[in-house]
């Protein structure tokens, strides 16, 4: 597996935000909170996808890369749920390929 | 007011999907120009605006900003004279420093309407960050930033799907009425009249 390491541009491109965001969090409406971490992810999946395998940079492209960048939940509280845990176990079973978590344990 | 501007009001929408073609110098001082004419509490006009159209200083103010999902070509950072603010009585959290920020927001959005450029609002961002960025003094507090560029095609849906609420599903008309629910229940008479009725 390829050892990728952000540019320092990059790493702090992402580090202002999430520190930031900490800080507006405070302020704005909680269901921001999902919205900030998801678009953190998009952006760290932005800097990865060059550098990654095939079948990680299709779980970017495909899988985390479409979520809406403004969705919130108020809008459709079920979808939107929905929508995260199809994420999430779409994520999941790729670390399960990639970790080779079904070999188990020696 | 003309049709023409109300149809501007109508019109406009955030904008956030931006191109990287710049904003040229006059249509960004027409759009500093209009913001002088918003309404301001008692025209005491505690707002100052920075601009910024450098593209470093961009990138370095979008990583401060989350709330900032577009790349703009320009911004116009509003912030609140808050030492001038306390010369004239208000205290630094009064309201209605934030009204005065919001018209001439407001006035900025849709003078970059009529522009046929594209903007959008931002408050989520760490003022503390963004004022040392911008090297403002501790007077000057950034309070809302007004992204400016070229409307991109791909332009994320809006942030919530819900109808768009009609006037009356708003309003009351002469007293708040808890009893008239829903839509259009406090509707004027089209007479004009001042009576109270309920839609059917």
């Amino acid at each position: 597996m390829q050892v990728m390491v952000l540019t320092e541009e990059e790493g702090l491109e992402l580090l202002a935000y999430l520190v930031t965001a900490a800080r507006t969090q405070l302020d704005e409406a909680a269901e921001y909170g999902p919205l900030r971490l998801l678009t953190a992810a998009q952006r760290l999946g932005t800097f990865m996808a060059p550098r990654s395998s095939q079948a990680t940079r299709a779980l970017i492209e495909d899988s985390i890369q479409p979520m809406p960048e403004t969705a919130t939940r108020s809008a459709d509280p079920d979808g939107y749920v929905a929508a995260l845990d199809a994420v999430c176990r779409g994520l999941a079973e790729h670390l399960v390929g990639v970790f080779d978590v079904d070999r188990g344990d020696p | 007011m003309s049709d023409d501007a109300l149809e501007l009001i109508r019109t406009r929408r955030v904008v956030r999907a931006m191109t990287s073609e710049p904003v040229p110098r006059d249509q960004l001082e027409q759009i500093l120009e209009a913001a002088t004419h918003a309404p301001n509490a008692g025209n005491r006009r505690l707002q100052r605006f920075i601009v910024v159209d450098r593209a470093s200083t961009l990138r370095v103010l979008r990583m401060l900003s989350p709330g900032m999902l577009q790349h703009p070509a320009a911004a116009i950072i509003i912030c609140s004279d808050v030492v001038k603010a306390v010369e004239y009585g208000f205290a630094p959290s009064s309201g209605g420093l934030y009204v005065d920020v919001g018209t001439a927001g407001q006035t900025m959005l849709l003078a970059a309407h009529a522009l046929r450029l594209g903007s959008g609002p931002v408050t989520s961002f760490s003022k503390a960050a963004v004022g040392a960025a911008l090297n403002l003094p501790r007077s000057l507090r950034p309070e809302m930033i007004i992204c400016l560029g070229h409307p991109d095609r791909n332009e994320p849906p809006p942030m919530t799907r819900r109808r768009r609420r009609s006037w009356q599903d708003v309003t009351y008309w002469g007293r708040f009425e808890p009893d008239q629910g829903q839509a259009g229940h406090a509707a004027r008479p089209a007479d004009g009249s001042e009576s109270f009725r309920s839609s059917p």
